[in-house]
């Protein structure tokens, strides 16, 4: 386990804590100042912080488009609405 | 503009309108199955897209105009999934000290879990660590980071506060990561 300094006002795992947060700019101005700080004079926080928006983003950007559905699953699904359509009630 | 189209559609599916129910099918049905196959397995998400379509055109008359369209069928198959493949919900270690996720996720370490993939390669990898989570954690992360819903959507589809969503997420993340680098590690 890493040993947590303290730097900007926040030790390491407050930062870690709301790390998601402040990437999302979520965070309130003066929490978000004090963050900052931290990352400014804690280069194992701005390695870290650094990496976790980079797979946010690759996430984001790599796998964001889905697959489409397999072949002729529309057409079985249409099929499906018409029986229901059909159905007693509709 | 896209949210007026889907309350149209759902509207007029409503009322039975095979041409709408085709156009929202188009519209929804990949990012659906997506979400599907981060629940079920391979083999059972076509039967839980299948399933959502259909109880979507049952309960279109209920879609309120405000909401997501996407949000509000993604809903709808996540409770298909535990209709159709009834299980235990996974225990999630939510309790998992913060600082014991980030030291697996890399916080203090180097390298980066992503230094050195790039391309299919990157893509490939980050598939893969997806697939290792548990089902909790892969669909906050498939509803928040891939189909790009709010946390307040997130929320109402997964039934849980905002709050819990943005824990849960982070949390997932960071879960990632650790799996990112154990898959680094020769796995």
């Amino acid at each position: 386990m890493r040993r947590e300094r303290s730097v900007g006002g926040l030790r390491c795992g407050e930062v870690l804590a709301c790390l998601a947060d402040y990437l999302a700019g979520e965070l309130e101005a003066r929490v978000r100042e004090r963050v900052e700080a931290h990352l400014a004079g804690c280069d194992v926080c701005e390695r870290f912080g650094g990496d976790y928006a980079r797979v946010v983003a690759c996430l984001r950007r790599i796998l964001a488009a889905p697959d489409p559905p397999p072949d002729g699953f529309e057409e079985r699904l249409l099929r499906a609405f018409e029986e229901a359509a059909g159905e007693p009630g509709h | 503009m896209a949210a007026e189209i889907d309350a149209e559609l759902l509207s007029r599916v409503a009322r039975g309108d095979r041409a709408a129910f085709a156009c929202l099918v188009r519209r929804h049905s990949a990012p659906v199955l997506r979400f599907a196959r981060s629940l079920v397995d391979a083999g059972s998400a076509e039967d839980v897209l299948q399933e959502t379509f259909l109880a979507a055109y049952r309960k279109a008359d209920t879609f309120r105009g405000a909401e997501s369209a996407r949000a509000w069928l993604l809903a709808i198959a996540r409770n298909a999934a535990r209709r159709l493949h009834r299980r235990p919900s996974p225990v999630l270690a939510d309790e998992e000290a913060l600082a014991e996720l980030g030291a697996r996720a890399g916080w203090g370490q180097t390298p980066s879990p992503l230094a050195a993939a790039e391309g299919a390669e990157l893509r490939e990898r980050l598939a893969a660590a997806l697939e290792r989570l548990a089902p909790a954690d892969r669909e906050a992360i498939v509803l928040r980071d891939l189909e790009g819903l709010t946390t307040a959507e997130t929320a109402e589809v997964l039934g849980i506060r905002p709050g819990a969503v943005k824990t849960r997420l982070h949390r997932a993340r960071l879960r990632l990561m650790g799996a990112l680098r154990a898959g680094g590690r020769g796995q």
